[in-house]
């Protein structure tokens, strides 16, 4: 069997070390505060975290998942200033949880430094028809532009 | 000699106490405008150390300097002369740092109805006759400014103070009360408190938050736990604020030229010595600590500015016999499996007073499992690691033991081979080699007598060491913890005896010629004081005269505490206690 958990992996998409992310006291600080609980989605950064070091599979049903918006609220109040967020997102990243839309804005942001649309919107046609938000299109066209941006200078 | 002891608290008390008794002179420097330091803002303390100091405020050789600080210090020959603002200057041959420590002032979250403990101390305060009308329900919240980046020590008093109010507050009211803790640090008999406590309906929950929303009439709480997010109205939050070094230290260090550590404690680098001459340290600029170790160290750094380190040799070599100490038990585990799972848990209120002992235990032993690259999880009812013991518990995180706390209500269980935590909603299974439960490790500690359980808490007491006037307990057996308390203990220990030789106490005496040796003083004395004795005696019977041997009850004067309750047994009333 193999195991979908990596943590290595997962802490090296992240930029920091494994220990700033174990540290973790478990006091659960994070999970009050945290921007999903709003909406009653029964968040927990903590277990998360506890989860990932366990290497237990059960993952991708977690709220913050689908949902972290990376507010950094629990950074903000944990006693530690565990960066939550930044791990949510490499688990997306080695999950490959994410969805066509955003690896293309990514993929935009990492050729031009910008968000180039038509480079989007080929990429993720199939997503966003599918998800119903070609109804956005003509709110879009107001500001899209296609002529092509210049490429990012890498230092 | 001249003694200079900077801070007016009960340690620097405790240190001018045992000075003044060997006969130096003592000047106490304080910066506040009152002496009692911290214990002395809290209203069920303020009293035990009013007491405290009374007894030495009128001794001709002390002077009392308040509301002064100092400006320049000067060293020559081994003399420190301090100049002070107002007053000018004084020499001294020993200086005792008896700073203190500041509480955390968590000015971010607070509000009108979130407040600190101090603040919540002063309102159920007894002079205070009536508490606020809508005092009904009560949250406290604990680990408020320790046990963070900022500050990593665990303050080590703030479960132990909650523990405290809860039952000040239960004495005068009766409102409902939720503690959320991350993990109860409590000592000794406290751990019995929290059990009565808990039969009594305040409710724990091992949680903690930061989610306040205030209005007029109370505080929403929102907290998670069992698996989902809860919101709950209080009349009042309490916040556990922790203790932080005195702030005044960086000063002084400049001052006197003594390093401090990264944390702003001092430096020590012997038992309660700072790492330059003739200057040493007691109470809260060691480490964050209770009253009972503020008097202790207190006690000791006062010997050791007396005599010194080598004169502190003599009288231990003096009064050795009086020290009672025991060899901690040496506990092992065997190395030949993969994965560990070390569980620190335990029902039992007697067994929960080794939970300090066993957490360091256990942090030994990840760091020795997970060195040899074996797997460990540590699965936690509680983890007790009070101050510097903290900075190894987060050493280990780092290093990758998996912590697993239990909340209330889960428990472990063995399922298939397989570790579950059972009792909760979440679902978590381990598959572990090995299991070493805490309860295992202690069972042949159960029927020890420690100090720190039976004879100091929870009420205050002056004797931090004493368990009698011939035994003086020391290092494990009295209160099972941290190495480098040992030291300090002894030197506390011997600086208790010489106090305790001093004092006047009253020993009742046993009429002999009508005692008729029953036994029941010996049954009803707590102190083990009383022993029944077999003395000659002639008797006539007949008008013949025989020699018998007959049992009398005998005082042993060194053990007696003078309570009198062998006086009240005696069912002939042979036992009198001397007239004062």
């Amino acid at each position: 069997m193999t195991q979908k958990i990596d943590v290595e992996k997962i802490i090296g998409f992240t930029g920091y070390k494994k220990g700033d992310f174990s540290v973790c006291l478990g006091c659960k600080i994070c999970a009050s505060v945290c921007t999903l609980n709003d909406f009653s989605m029964h968040a927990n950064p903590q277990g998360l975290l506890l989860k990932i070091f366990m290497g237990d599979d059960s993952i991708d049903h977690d709220p913050l998942i689908k949902n972290c918006v990376s507010c950094y609220r629990c950074t903000d109040a944990c006693p530690w200033q565990i960066r939550v967020p930044e791990v949510v997102r490499a688990l997306r990243e080695s999950l490959k949880l994410s969805s066509p839309f955003e690896k293309a804005f990514k993929g935009s942001i990492s050729i031009w430094g910008r968000v180039y649309e038509p480079y989007i919107f080929l990429n993720a046609i199939g997503f966003l028809i599918k998800n119903g938000y070609l109804k956005h299109l003509m709110k879009w066209t107001e500001y899209i532009s296609f002529h092509l941006p210049h490429k990012i200078k890498r230092i | 000699m001249n003694v200079i002891i900077i801070g007016g608290g009960i340690s620097g008390i405790s240190a001018a106490k045992i000075l003044l008794k060997e006969g130096h002179r003592v000047t106490i420097i304080e910066s506040a405008e009152e002496i009692g330091g911290l214990m002395a803002k809290i209203a069920n303390c303020r009293v035990g150390f009013k007491t405290f100091f009374d007894e030495i405020k009128d001794r001709q050789h002390l002077t009392i300097i308040k509301g002064k600080k100092i400006e320049h210090v000067e060293r020559k020959n081994g003399i420190f002369k301090l100049k002070i603002e107002e007053h000018g200057e004084i020499e001294a041959e020993r200086v005792i740092i008896a700073t203190g420590l500041t509480p955390y002032d968590p000015s971010d979250i607070k509000g009108k109805r979130v407040f600190t403990s101090l603040e919540y101390d002063s309102i159920i305060d007894q002079r205070n006759e009536k508490l606020p009308e809508d005092f009904n329900k009560i949250a406290f919240i604990l680990c408020v400014g320790s046990r963070s980046k900022e500050y990593p020590l665990c303050s080590s008093v703030c479960c132990s103070y909650t523990i405290r109010e809860i039952k000040w507050t239960l004495m005068r009211s009766n409102p409902e009360i939720t503690v959320f803790y991350n993990d109860l640090r409590l000592f000794g008999q406290e751990f019995f408190l929290e059990k009565l406590f808990r039969e009594k309906g305040v409710r724990f929950i091992r949680t903690n938050t930061r989610y306040f929303e205030e209005d007029e009439a109370g505080v929403t709480i929102r907290y998670y736990t069992d698996g989902e997010i809860k919101e709950e109205r209080f009349n009042y939050a309490v916040l556990g604020i922790g203790l932080r070094p005195n702030q005044g230290l960086l000063q002084l260090s400049k001052l006197f030229g003594f390093s401090l550590n990264e944390y702003g404690f001092v430096k020590e680098v012997e038992p309660l010595t700072a790492d330059i001459e003739g200057v040493y340290i007691c109470g809260g600029a060691l480490e964050p600590m209770n009253i009972k170790d503020s008097i202790l160290t207190g006690f000791g750094a006062g010997l050791l500015a007396s005599k010194g380190k080598e004169k502190v040799y003599e009288v231990l070599r003096e009064n050795e016999r009086y020290l009672y100490s025991e060899k901690e038990p040496e506990l092992d585990i065997d190395e030949s499996a993969d994965t560990y799972l070390l569980y620190a848990g335990t029902e039992n209120p007697f067994s929960s007073m080794f939970y300090e002992y066993i957490s360091s235990r256990f942090i030994d032993f990840a760091k020795k499992l997970i060195q040899s690259g074996k797997k460990v999880y540590v699965v936690t009812r509680n983890f007790v690691s009070p101050s510097y013991s903290e900075l190894e518990y987060e050493e280990i995180k780092r290093d990758g033991v998996i912590f697993i706390n239990l909340e209330e209500g889960e428990y472990l269980e063995k399922k298939n081979g397989m570790v579950v935590i059972g009792g909760g909603k979440r679902s978590l299974s381990l598959t572990v080699d090995r299991i070493v439960f805490m309860d295992d490790l202690i069972s042949d500690l159960k029927n020890k007598e420690f100090l720190s359980f039976y004879r100091s808490e929870p009420q205050l007491r002056w004797s931090p060491t004493k368990w009698s006037r011939e035994r003086f307990h020391v290092g494990f057996i009295r209160h099972p913890r941290a190495k480098r308390w040992e030291g300090r203990e002894i030197i506390g220990a011997l600086s208790e005896m010489l106090l305790d030789r001093e004092e006047e106490r009253v020993i009742p005496q046993v009429h002999e010629d009508r005692c008729s040796g029953c036994g029941s003083c010996k049954n009803a004395c707590p102190h083990s004081a009383i022993e029944i004795i077999s003395v000659p005696k002639d008797v006539a019977i007949f008008g013949l005269l025989s020699n018998t041997l007959n049992p009398v009850a005998r005082i042993n004067s060194n053990l007696c505490m003078g309570c009198g309750l062998c006086v009240s047994t005696c069912p002939s009333d042979v036992i009198d206690l001397p007239a004062a």
